[in-house]
C-alpha cells in the first residue's frame, strides 16, 4: 500500500475499494474510519452514526457480504474489499423487496436505523432465505431502533422472506 | 418526604358531569382517505438512504464545532485559557462566556436559569464551558483538549432527597434550598375522604432517571449572513427554537429561520434549543462561515433532558368495595441542574393521576429540586409515567388487601365519558371501561388470573394522556396551529404547508391524508412542505401528542376552504349550485346524479385561470380550558386518550429474571387516521415504557459522572428482548377533534411500568417498589419473602472462601 | 469521537509482523478485528504509535481438525466463523454456542478469538469454555513459539501473558478429549450486546451417572476467568444428583471474588455463580454432547 507523509510526519495511504459496485481509490489518513470515508469523502450519507462504539448498528454496511459496524472498521482495513451501503440496495431505481416490505409493513418511523436494519436483514436473507422469527430477531439484534419496538421490522423481514426472489 | 403543607386553594365543589357542545359523531363515516393505512410519505427516501438528517448536510466553506464541557459536578471557574487552542492550525474560533450573550434562557419562561456558557460556576458534569469552530472534526477534538480551565471544585448536591437540607450546597443563588418548583394543590377534602374510608393505605415508590436516547445524536448547523441567522436543526419544534434563539440574540423572529431536516427521533429530548444552536450561531457570526455543531453519544447523555427520577408517596382511601374516595400524592423529583421543561413535568406528575379513575378528593404536593446532575425535561409521557406506575402498583396493593380482582377494582373506578376531573379537566370521549373489558377478554384474564403455573403472572394497568397541551409553553395568543394548502395550477398536485413537525411519528403522512380527505382529493397527489419557519405557517411542533388533533384541525379547515372554492367553481362550470356537488378522491359529481361529473383537475385548472391560485388556509386554537388555581393550565387538553394494558410475565424464581411473554394494549384514541402508523406508535411507546420498566437507567458515580453513557450499558432493549405485542382499539369518537381524533403517541408508554410490576406482583407476591424492575431487585425481593416465610435462604456472602 | 494518529502496517507474513512489532517498540499494537482496540482508542484509553494489522495473514483465519492436536482455530477466526464452522459445531458445539452469545452479529463478523483472549477482560465469553475444555494458545515470537494453557494465559484485568512487543497469538487449540458434555451459560442483562454479569462453563466426563472428571470455569467474577477447583472436587467420582450439583454450585462461590458494579452487586453475582454452576453442570451432564 502506498503511503506518503505530510510535513508533520502523519502518513496518508492510498487504498482501493469497491462501493456499491463502483471502484474508488481514495487517499486517507490512517485514523479514517470506514463510516467517515463513506459519509464525508464519498457522500454516501445513508450510513448513519448513532454511537460510534458498535452498540447501535446505525452504520451497518456489508463488507464482503457480511454486516459490520462501519464505525469500528478502519478504512485501511477495507482496502481491497467490497462494500455495499444502503445506497446500493435499490437497483436502477427499483426497490429491493426488503425495502418494499419495510414500506408496506409500516416498519419505518424516524428512519435513522432503517439503512442498517435493511442491510442486516439483507445479509440474513442472502444466507438464509427462509429464516424463523428468532433468527430474524438475532440477525437484527445489533441494530437498535428506538421507534418501532421492532414489531413491524420483524414482520417486514419475514414478509420479504416469503416473497419469492 | 416533605410534610404535607396547608393547601393554597380552598376546597370547592365542581360539577362532575357535563355534555360537550362539539361536533356530533357523523352517521356516515365512509371516508375516502383517512382511516386507511397509507404508506409513509417519506418512506422511499428513508429506505434508500436518501433522507438527509442534519448531520448529512454539507454547506460550502462549512466549519465543524464542538463544545467543551465541565468534568466536575459543581465547581467555580477560576480561569479559562484558550490561547493554546487558538494556535492550532485549522482552529477558526474559540469562544467562552465572554463572547456570547449572557441573557439567561430556558424553554420554560418561569425559570430562565441557563447560560450559553457557564460564567461563574459549572453545575453538572457536562455543563457548557467553551466552544470551538475548526476546519474538521478531528481538529475540534484537539482544540478542546488544548483549552485550559482552572476550577475550584465545590461540594455537590447529588442526592435529591437532601437537596432541600439547610446545609446543602446552593446551586442557583436565586433559588434557595435548591427548590426549583414547589406545588401544593388541593381539590375536595382529602382528609374527610380518608376519615370516611374503610381502608386507607400509604405506599412509597421510586422512579428511575431515564433518557430518550433517540438514535440520531443532536446536530445543528448555523449560517449567519447579513444579519439573518439560519439554523438547520434536528428539532421537535422549529417555532420554539426560533422564538428562543431570536430572544437570546435580540433578533426579530423574521431574521431567524429554523429549518427542520429529517429527525432521527426526539421523544421530548429535542424540544428545546441547546448549546449547539446558541454556540453555533455565535461561531457562525464570528467566522462568517456555516458551522455544524454536534453531540456524540456520551454528550447526548450529558445534555440529557430525559425523564425525572421521582420519589412518590401515595395515600389512598377506599371504601370496602374498592371505590376510591380520595388520593394524596406527595412527590419529590430530581430536576438536575437546570429547569428545562421541568416545571411542567412537575405539574404533569400530579395532574395526570386524576384521569383514568374517577374520584372527587385529591391533594398533590411536589418539590422539584435542583441537583448537580444533568437537567431533566420531558420524555414521552412527560411527568406522568412514573406516578402512573406508582399509582397502579398502589391500587393493586389495595385490591389485594380488600380481596378484589385487580381488573374489577379498575372497572369499578374507571372514568366515564363527559365527566370532569377533580382538577377540572374536561373529559369528553372516554372508553376506559371498554378498554379494560377488551384487554381483559383478549388476554384471557379470567382463565389466567390466579390460575397460571408457578412463576407466571398477569397484571393490568391504565393510562391516559393529553391530545395536545391546552396552552403553549410560553404565554402567547398565537393559535396552536396553522396550515395552508396550495393546489398546483393544473390541479394534478397539492402542497400542504404546515409547521407541524414530523420526527418519525408520521405527522407528514397523517396530515396529508387529512388534507386530501377534507379537499376531496387523493393522498397520492399530496406533497408537503413542513417545519420551516420561513416557508410554513406557525405551529408549536411535536410535543404533548398535539399534532393529529391540533395541526389536524388547522389542516382540515384549510382543506375545506379549498374544497369550497373548488365546488363553487365546479358549480359555475356545470351550471349547478355548489351545495348539490360533492368531491371525493379527485372526482366531482352531482349528489343527485353521479353521471354529472368533473375532475378535480379540470375545476382546479379553471379556477387558476379565472381567479388565480387555489389555496386554502386554516388555523386552530382550543377553547379556554381548565380551572383558576395555580398550575391549572398544565394537563388541560381538548381531549384525552385512554388505554389499558395487560401483560403476562414469567419469572425465574432463582435469578429474578423477568421474561415478558405477551402485552395487550387496548387504546381509545378516537377516529384513526392511519391504522398502520397508529399501531406502530403503540409498539414504540410500549417499547420505551418496557425499556424503562426493566432495563434502562442513567446511573451516576459518587462524583456525579454518568457511569453508563453508552447505548450498550444504558441497555436499550434489542429485538431479542421484545415480547409479543398485541395492539388493538375500541371504537371511539372525540367531539373536540377533527373527524373525532385523539392522541396515541405517548399514551401507550404510561401503563407499561405499572403493568409489569403488577404482573410480577401477581406471579410472586413480591412488590418491587422502584424502577427499573431489574432481575437483581426481583431476586432480592424474592429472597426477602422467603426469609420472611421462614425458609432457609442460602447466604452467598457467608460461604467458605477458597481463594488466598 | 476520533482516533488519535498512528502509523499503519499490513505485513504479508507472520515473520514480517513479528519483526515489525520488535522494530516499532512497545507503543505499537496488533490490530485484528478492531472491535475492542478501536473502542479503547476512541475512548482515550489507548494511543498506540502504530497498528500492525494482521488482515493479510490468511493462514491465521483457518479452523481445522487435526487428529493429533485437536481443534486448531487460527487467532483471526471471527466469532461468527467459529459459530458457523461445521467442524466446531461437530466437535465442540458448546464453543460455537458461546461464540454466538457474544456481543451482536456485526461485532461477531469482525471480532476474533485471538482478540477476545488478548483483550483479557474478565467478562469475556470465550475464555471460560476454552478453559473448561483444556484449550491452549500458541504465542509466536521472533525466537520461536511457546504454548500456554488458556487457564494460565490471563494475569489480571486486561492483562495477559502475551508480550505485545515481540509476540503474536497465532492459534487456539482444543485437544482431543474424552469429555462427554460441556456448555457455557451466560447471564447478561439483555439478550444481545450485553457483557456477562456472570458466565459459567462446565465440561464433564461421565461414566453412566458417575462424574469421572469435571472442569468448571467462571467468568466476570474475578480479575481473570477462574477455575472452580473445589466445586470440581465435590463432583469427581460421585453419582450425580441435584443436591450434589447444588453443593458444587455453592463451592464454586468460594472460588470467586466478584466486584459490585452497575451490572450487579457482588452478593447477586455470587448467588448467580451458585445457580449457573449448578445449571451448567446439569446441562453438560444431560445434554449428551460436547
Amino acid at each position: 500500500m502506498q503511503a506518503i507523509a505530510d510535513k508533520k510526519g502523519v502518513k496518508r495511504y492510498l487504498i482501493s475499494l469497491t462501493v456499491n459496485g463502483d471502484e474508488y481509490s481514495p487517499v486517507i489518513k490512517g485514523n479514517t474510519l470506514l463510516v467517515n470515508l463513506l459519509r464525508d469523502e464519498l457522500d454516501l450519507t445513508g450510513t448513519k452514526k448513532g454511537c460510534e462504539l458498535g452498540d447501535c448498528g446505525s452504520c451497518t454496511v456489508l463488507m464482503n457480504g457480511k454486516p459490520v459496524d462501519a464505525c469500528l472498521v478502519l478504512a485501511l482495513e477495507a482496502d481491497g474489499s467490497e462494500i455495499i451501503t444502503i445506497e446500493g440496495v435499490a437497483r436502477h431505481g427499483e426497490l429491493d423487496r426488503l425495502q418494499r416490505s419495510f414500506i408496506d409493513n409500516a416498519a419505518i418511523q424516524c428512519g435513522y436505523c432503517t439503512p442498517g436494519m435493511i442491510l442486516s436483514a439483507k445479509a440474513l436473507l442472502t444466507r438464509n432465505p427462509h429464516p424463523t422469527e428468532p433468527e430474524v430477531r438475532a440477525a437484527i439484534a445489533g441494530n437498535l431502533c428506538r421507534c418501532t419496538g421492532y414489531v413491524n421490522i420483524v414482520k417486514a423481514v419475514l414478509d420479504a422472506a416469503e416473497v419469492k426472489a | 418526604m416533605i410534610p404535607s403543607t396547608p393547601a393554597d386553594q380552598k376546597p370547592k365543589s365542581i360539577p362532575r358531569a357535563y355534555s360537550h357542545p362539539g361536533l356530533p359523531e357523523p352517521a356516515d363515516k365512509n371516508y375516502a382517505v383517512i382511516g386507511k393505512s397509507k404508506p409513509k410519505i417519506d418512506a422511499r427516501e428513508k429506505v434508500t438512504g436518501q433522507a438527509r438528517y442534519t448531520a448529512d448536510l454539507k454547506f460550502p466553506n462549512m466549519l465543524y464545532g464542538k463544545i467543551l464541557t465541565s468534568p466536575h459536578a459543581h465547581a467555580r471557574i477560576l480561569s479559562i485559557d484558550t490561547s493554546e487552542a487558538e494556535k492550532i492550525p485549522g482552529v477558526k474560533a474559540v469562544i467562552t462566556h465572554k463572547d456570547v450573550p449572557t441573557l439567561k434562557y430556558g424553554i420554560a419562561p418561569a425559570r430562565w436559569d441557563e447560560n450559553i456558557f457557564c460564567i461563574e460556576t459549572v453545575k453538572f458534569v457536562g455543563d457548557k464551558v467553551a466552544a470551538v469552530a475548526c476546519i474538521d472534526e478531528e481538529t475540534c477534538y484537539k482544540a478542546l483538549k488544548a483549552i485550559k480551565v482552572e476550577y475550584e471544585v465545590l461540594p455537590a448536591v447529588l442526592d435529591p432527597l437532601h437537596a432541600m437540607d439547610a446545609d446543602a450546597p446552593q446551586i442557583h443563588p436565586e433559588y434557595p434550598l435548591n427548590k426549583n418548583t414547589e406545588i401544593h394543590q388541593n381539590f375536595g377534602d382529602v382528609d374527610e375522604a380518608f376519615r370516611k374510608a374503610d381502608y386507607v393505605r400509604t405506599d412509597f415508590f421510586i422512579g428511575n432517571r431515564t433518557y430518550q436516547a433517540p438514535l440520531e445524536p443532536h446536530t445543528a448547523t448555523s449560517i449567519w449572513q447579513d444579519g439573518k441567522l439560519t439554523v438547520y436543526s434536528s428539532t421537535q419544534s422549529p417555532h420554539y427554537f426560533q422564538y428562543y434563539i431570536a430572544r437570546e440574540f435580540g433578533l426579530p423572529m423574521g431574521n431567524v429561520r429554523v429549518i427542520k431536516t429529517y429527525v432521527g427521533g426526539g421523544f421530548g429530548g429535542k424540544l428545546e434549543p441547546t448549546g449547539l444552536e446558541f454556540g453555533g450561531a455565535v461561531l457562525a457570526r464570528l467566522t462568517g462561515r456555516p458551522v455544524k455543531m454536534f453531540y456524540d453519544r456520551a454528550e447526548m447523555f450529558a445534555h440529557n433532558r430525559g425523564r425525572h427520577r421521582q420519589y412518590m408517596k401515595l395515600t389512598t382511601g377506599v371504601n370496602a368495595d374498592g371505590r376510591i374516595l380520595g388520593v394524596h400524592a406527595d412527590f419529590i423529583m430530581d430536576g438536575g441542574a437546570y429547569t428545562s421543561l421541568g416545571i411542567a413535568s412537575a405539574y404533569y406528575a400530579g395532574a395526570m393521576l386524576t384521569l383514568t379513575y374517577d374520584f372527587e378528593n385529591y391533594r398533590f404536593d411536589m418539590n422539584r429540586v435542583y441537583t448537580n446532575l444533568p437537567a431533566c425535561g420531558a420524555q414521552r409521557g412527560h411527568g406522568a409515567p412514573q406516578p402512573r406506575y406508582a399509582f397502579e402498583a398502589h391500587l393493586d396493593n389495595i385490591a389485594k388487601e380488600l380481596g378484589i380482582d385487580p381488573m374489577e377494582i379498575r372497572l369499578r373506578n374507571a372514568r366515564k365519558p363527559n365527566t370532569i376531573t377533580p382538577n377540572e379537566f374536561v373529559v369528553n370521549s372516554c372508553e376506559m371501561v371498554a378498554c379494560l373489558e377488551q384487554a381483559r377478554d383478549l388476554s384471557g384474564w379470567a382463565d389466567k388470573k390466579g390460575k397460571l403455573p408457578a412463576g407466571r403472572g398477569i397484571g393490568v394497568a391504565t393510562g391516559s394522556f393529553v391530545s395536545g397541551a391546552g396552552y403553549p409553553i410560553y404565554r402567547t395568543d398565537l393559535p396552536q396551529a396553522a396550515a395552508m394548502i396550495k393546489v398546483a395550477e393544473d390541479g394534478t398536485a397539492a402542497t400542504l404547508y404546515t409547521g407541524a413537525t414530523d420526527i418519525g411519528q408520521g405527522s407528514d403522512t397523517v396530515l396529508c391524508q387529512m388534507a386530501a380527505e377534507a379537499m376531496g382529493y387523493t393522498y397520492e397527489q399530496m406533497k408537503i412542505v413542513a417545519a420551516d419557519t420561513e416557508t410554513t405557517p406557525h405551529d408549536f411542533g411535536a410535543y404533548a401528542s398535539r399534532q393529529t388533533l391540533m395541526s389536524g384541525a388547522a389542516v382540515k379547515e384549510a382543506g375545506e376552504e379549498v374544497r369550497k372554492q373548488l365546488l363553487d367553481m365546479a358549480g359555475e362550470m356545470l351550471g349547478l349550485p355548489a351545495e348539490q356537488l360533492d368531491v371525493r378522491l379527485g372526482k366531482i359529481s352531482a349528489k343527485e346524479n353521479p353521471e354529472t361529473a368533473l375532475s378535480f383537475e379540470e375545476a382546479a385548472r379553471t379556477f387558476f385561470v379565472k381567479k388565480g391560485p387555489l389555496m386554502g388556509r386554516g388555523s386552530y386554537a382550543p377553547p379556554k380550558l381548565g380551572g383558576k388555581f395555580k398550575g391549572a393550565p398544565v394537563g388541560t387538553s381538548p381531549a384525552y386518550s385512554f388505554a389499558a394494558q395487560v401483560s403476562e410475565v414469567e419469572i425465574d424464581e432463582e435469578t429474578g429474571v423477568v421474561t415478558v411473554l405477551d402485552v395487550w394494549d387496548v387504546h381509545d384514541c378516537g377516529q384513526v387516521i392511519n391504522p398502520a402508523l397508529l399501531h406502530a406508535q403503540v409498539h414504540g411507546a410500549l417499547y420505551m415504557g418496557m425499556g424503562e420498566s426493566i432495563w434502562e437507567e442513567v446511573r451516576f458515580d459518587a462524583k456525579g459522572k454518568i457511569q453508563n453513557p453508552t447505548l450498550g450499558e444504558y441497555r436499550l432493549p434489542t429485538a431479542l428482548d421484545m415480547p409479543r405485542v398485541h395492539s388493538s382499539l375500541v371504537p371511539s369518537y372525540e367531539p373536540a377533534g377533527p373527524w373525532g381524533v385523539k392522541e396515541v403517541g405517548e399514551g401507550a408508554t404510561l401503563p407499561t411500568m405499572g403493568c409489569f410490576r403488577n404482573a410480577i406482583f401477581d406471579a410472586m407476591g413480591v412488590s418491587v417498589n422502584s424502577l427499573p424492575l431489574t432481575p437483581e431487585k426481583v431476586w432480592a425481593a424474592l429472597r426477602e419473602k422467603r426469609k420472611a416465610n421462614g425458609e432457609d435462604v442460602w447466604d452467598p456472602l457467608a460461604c467458605e472462601c477458597f481463594l488466598e | 469521537m476520533f482516533l488519535p494518529d498512528f502509523d499503519y502496517y499490513a505485513p504479508e507474513s507472520l515473520t514480517e509482523a513479528i519483526g515489525l512489532l520488535m522494530q516499532l517498540g512497545p507503543s505499537a499494537r496488533v490490530l485484528a478485528g478492531g472491535t475492542d482496540i478501536l473502542v479503547k482508542m476512541k475512548s482515550g484509553l489507548l494511543a498506540p504509535s502504530a497498528l500492525v494489522s494482521l488482515k493479510n495473514l490468511h493462514e491465521l483465519r483457518r479452523i481445522r481438525w487435526d487428529a493429533d492436536r485437536g481443534l486448531v482455530i487460527g487467532a483471526l477466526a471471527t466469532h461468527n466463523e467459529i459459530c458457523n464452522s461445521a467442524v466446531v459445531q461437530e466437535r465442540f458445539l458448546s464453543l460455537a454456542e458461546a461464540a454466538h452469545k457474544l456481543a451482536n452479529n456485526q461485532i461477531r463478523n469482525r471480532g476474533t478469538i485471538g482478540g477476545n483472549l488478548v483483550n483479557a477482560i474478565p467478562s469475556a465469553d470465550l475464555p471460560p469454555i476454552l478453559i473448561a475444555l483444556g484449550a491452549y494458545v500458541t504465542l509466536k515470537g521472533s525466537d520461536g513459539s511457546r504454548t500456554l494453557p488458556v487457564e494460565c494465559f490471563f494475569t489480571g484485568v486486561s492483562r495477559c501473558a502475551l508480550e505485545p512487543e515481540r509476540e503474536i497469538l497465532t492459534e487456539v487449540v482444543i485437544p482431543p478429549q474424552e469429555t462427554t458434555g460441556s456448555t457455557y451459560l451466560k447471564f447478561g442483562l439483555r439478550q444481545s450486546g450485553a457483557l456477562a454479569v456472570v458466565g459459567v462453563a462446565a465440561a464433564v466426563t461421565m461414566e453412566g451417572d458417575v462424574v469421572r472428571d469435571a472442569r468448571i470455569c467462571l467468568g466476570a467474577v474475578y480479575k481473570t476467568p477462574t477455575r472452580a477447583i473445589q466445586a470440581e472436587q465435590i463432583l469427581v467420582g460421585k453419582r450425580w444428583n441435584n443436591n450434589l450439583l447444588e453443593e458444587a454450585g455453592r463451592a464454586a462461590v468460594g472460588c470467586c471474588l466478584p466486584i459490585s458494579d452497575i451490572r450487579g452487586s457482588a452478593e447477586y453475582r455470587r448467588d448467580l455463580v451458585r445457580i449457573f454452576t449448578r445449571r451448567a453442570l446439569k446441562c453438560a451432564i444431560t445434554k449428551g454432547h460436547v
